[in-house]
């Protein structure tokens, strides 16, 4: 496993201005995802060959590393909604009606979006709490805060795009 | 609530999981629900909400888990360089005129892509488009073809690296290197397995498998030299990793930037290439990472109450012969593969059954050798899955690109496949040594 089990060709493209808007968010925090991966290698190899050759790594290339992994992950996060690629298990239901499956899938796209919202709060609160406080990172001092920013955002498009795919089941169970 | 012990807690939360499960909630999900409302009965809800202020931030910024998006993103590259088809060539040339040798080729062909991709779906997805065709062509049968790439597909999540195993190596404590290293034989054995299974296949009905034509020695290292960017790849991420010249991180950072390197000389980056990289790696990462988070919020439920040692525990104490509660364990396994994915399945029941394999005695194995050859075991189980009805992810790519043949015709033909893979598992259950031999050879 660990791979995307829908090909984002098999996703319609959405037709109101709400839909594009977030797949449109969701496709710029994917590139953003991946493009802190590729800076998060680049910097690993900028540290390997400081280390090699110059007898110096990057100072906090730890640190940088974790910064950067948790953007790039929680930035992710909505895209695998918006193409719905978080894995159910279909096992049980794959002889339902398509009604009963759109129905289930709604209330599961529901709770995706109450839990995605819960996040949202408790990461700003715990973001909060932070702010003025002196926990930082050991070698570059970075305010541990930094890292939370973008876990708020993303969380937030992950619970509005799981409230969008609700609602786009609900429409198809009525179509 | 409050009269029920930890182990009926555990069950009842259980029930529950797999209630939601079957109804179709996200896996994440509803382990997350799971493990919250067992908290907040157990400990109330203040707790817990104060607990998930930090949850997200300390499960995604961990340095170790930072290879997963990271292989991730490799494997993205490595399926638009076009690697696949150098190395199909290079099986095909070392053994395509054997009887079945073609297919074999391919068989060898998703070793070498495992050895830089660590998902199985994407090795028989790229492996397909580039040797159902050939094979064709060359007079295989569709049937036999396709049920020889999907299990070959399962390779990819074998042959290190393995995201999987990064994962099962994180929760259980253990040396990615050392795991990595343990899996490597075993994949070997793996790829060759399939490969007898096919000239069985093809001496019993050589139809599905005529010989192809011999080529000469020049053509042959012709086909293997082009295959040295994943050669130089492989053994740079390994053996950087093993040699401790590399942390995993850096060496995955090295590994993603050199195919990605290949994936840009070769054209595959062109046009909507790159963005394709970027939305599947997104998309996978973010498929995961849900996962995890769910398992983390399950885990802290799991530790206030403790059900997981009380039942290992239990399960200890009645005195069963340590095989049959392997055994158990392995069947679970199989069933719950037929239904589930491997890295939930590996999130979900690790917590539980690995502390029953490190209390139980087996063949006299050390502590650590014992957790990384049930890494090795459980990583084996799973994958069997991919390749069994009713949801074998790798037989459903399969059989959408070759569409002359039904899929219960390529589930058919995968069963001597599917013995292979348990053959393997028995031996491997019998001798640890096949996982453990490579990490003795290279201390």
């Amino acid at each position: 496993m660990a791979d995307l089990l829908n090909a984002a060709d098999d996703i319609p493209t959405p037709t109101g201005p709400v839909g594009r808007l977030l797949g449109a968010l969701c496709k710029i925090f994917a590139f953003c995802s991946g493009i802190t991966l590729v800076a998060m290698a680049l910097m690993s190899l900028a540290s390997i060959a400081g280390r090699s050759l110059f007898a110096s790594a990057i100072v906090g290339d730890y640190e940088l590393v974790e910064i950067a992994s948790g953007i790039a992950v929680s930035l992710a996060l909505p895209y695998t909604q918006w193409v719905r690629g978080h894995v159910i298990v279909d096992f049980f239901t794959a002889k339902v009606s398509r009604k009963t499956a759109l129905t289930l899938d709604a209330i599961a796209a529901a709770l995706l979006a109450v839990v995605a919202f819960v996040f949202t709060w408790r990461i700003t609160l715990g973001m909060t709490e932070l702010i003025g406080g002196w926990d930082a990172s050991l070698m570059l001092n970075i305010p541990t805060w930094w890292g939370y920013v973008p876990m708020v955002p993303s969380f937030a498009l992950l619970g509005l795009v799981a409230l969008y795919t609700c609602l786009e089941d609900i429409k198809g169970i009525n179509a | 609530m409050m009269g029920l012990s930890g182990m009926e807690m555990g069950a009842l939360m259980f029930a529950l999981l797999l209630v939601m499960l079957a109804l179709r909630i996200h896996i994440g999900i509803a382990m997350l629900l799971t493990g919250s409302i067992g908290y907040t009965v157990v400990a109330g809800i203040d707790p817990l909400l104060n607990y998930f202020k930090g949850a997200a931030y300390a499960r995604y910024s961990v340095y170790d888990l930072s290879v997963v998006p990271l292989f991730l993103l490799m494997g993205q590259f490595a399926t638009h360089g076009g690697l696949s088809k150098s190395l199909f060539k290079a099986g095909n040339a070392m053994i395509g005129h054997w009887r079945g040798g073609m297919a074999m080729g391919a068989v060898g062909a998703c070793a070498g892509f495992g050895a830089i991709c660590g998902s199985s779906l994407a090795t028989a997805a790229t492996m397909g488009q580039v040797a159902l065709p050939e094979l064709k062509a060359h007079g295989y049968s569709e049937r036999l073809s396709a049920a020889a790439i999907a299990a070959g597909g399962t390779l990819g999540i074998l042959i290190p690296p393995s995201v999987p195993l990064v994962i099962y190596a994180i929760i259980t404590e253990q040396n990615i290197a050392k795991m990595f290293l343990a899996a490597f034989v075993p994949g070997i054995l793996a790829a060759v397995g399939y490969m007898v299974v096919i000239g069985i296949v093809a001496r019993v009905s050589p139809k599905d498998a005529p010989a192809g034509t011999k080529f000469s020695f020049a053509q042959r290292l012709k086909a293997l030299s082009e295959t040295w960017p994943v050669i130089l790849i492989f053994i740079t991420v390994i053996g950087g990793i093993y040699g401790g010249i590399f942390t995993p991180t850096e060496a995955a950072s090295i590994g993603t930037l050199a195919t990605g390197l290949v994936a840009w000389t070769s054209g595959g980056l062109k046009g909507r290439g790159f963005l394709e990289c970027m939305y599947g790696a997104a998309g996978a990462t973010g498929m995961i990472f849900l996962i995890l988070l769910g398992a983390d919020v399950m885990n802290v439920f799991l530790a206030l109450t403790q059900v997981h040692t009380e039942l290992a525990n239990w399960v200890i104490g009645l005195g069963l012969p340590p095989l049959a509660v392997l055994m158990c364990i392995i069947v679970i396994y199989l069933v719950l593969g037929c239904i589930m994915d491997s890295l939930s399945m590996i999130l979900l029941t690790i917590p539980i059954f690995f502390p029953m394999i490190m209390g139980i005695d087996l063949w006299g194995m050390g502590t650590e050798d014992k957790a990384i050859w049930f890494g090795i075991l459980a990583l084996m189980v799973v994958e069997v899955g991919l390749i069994t009805p009713p949801v074998g992810m790798n037989v459903f790519i399969i059989s959408a690109m070759a569409k002359n043949v039904q899929m219960k015709e390529i589930f058919k033909a995968i069963l001597p496949f599917l013995a292979s893979d348990i053959i393997r598992i028995t031996l491997l259950v019998f001798f640890p040594g096949i996982a453990l031999i490579a990490l003795r050879v290279f201390s």
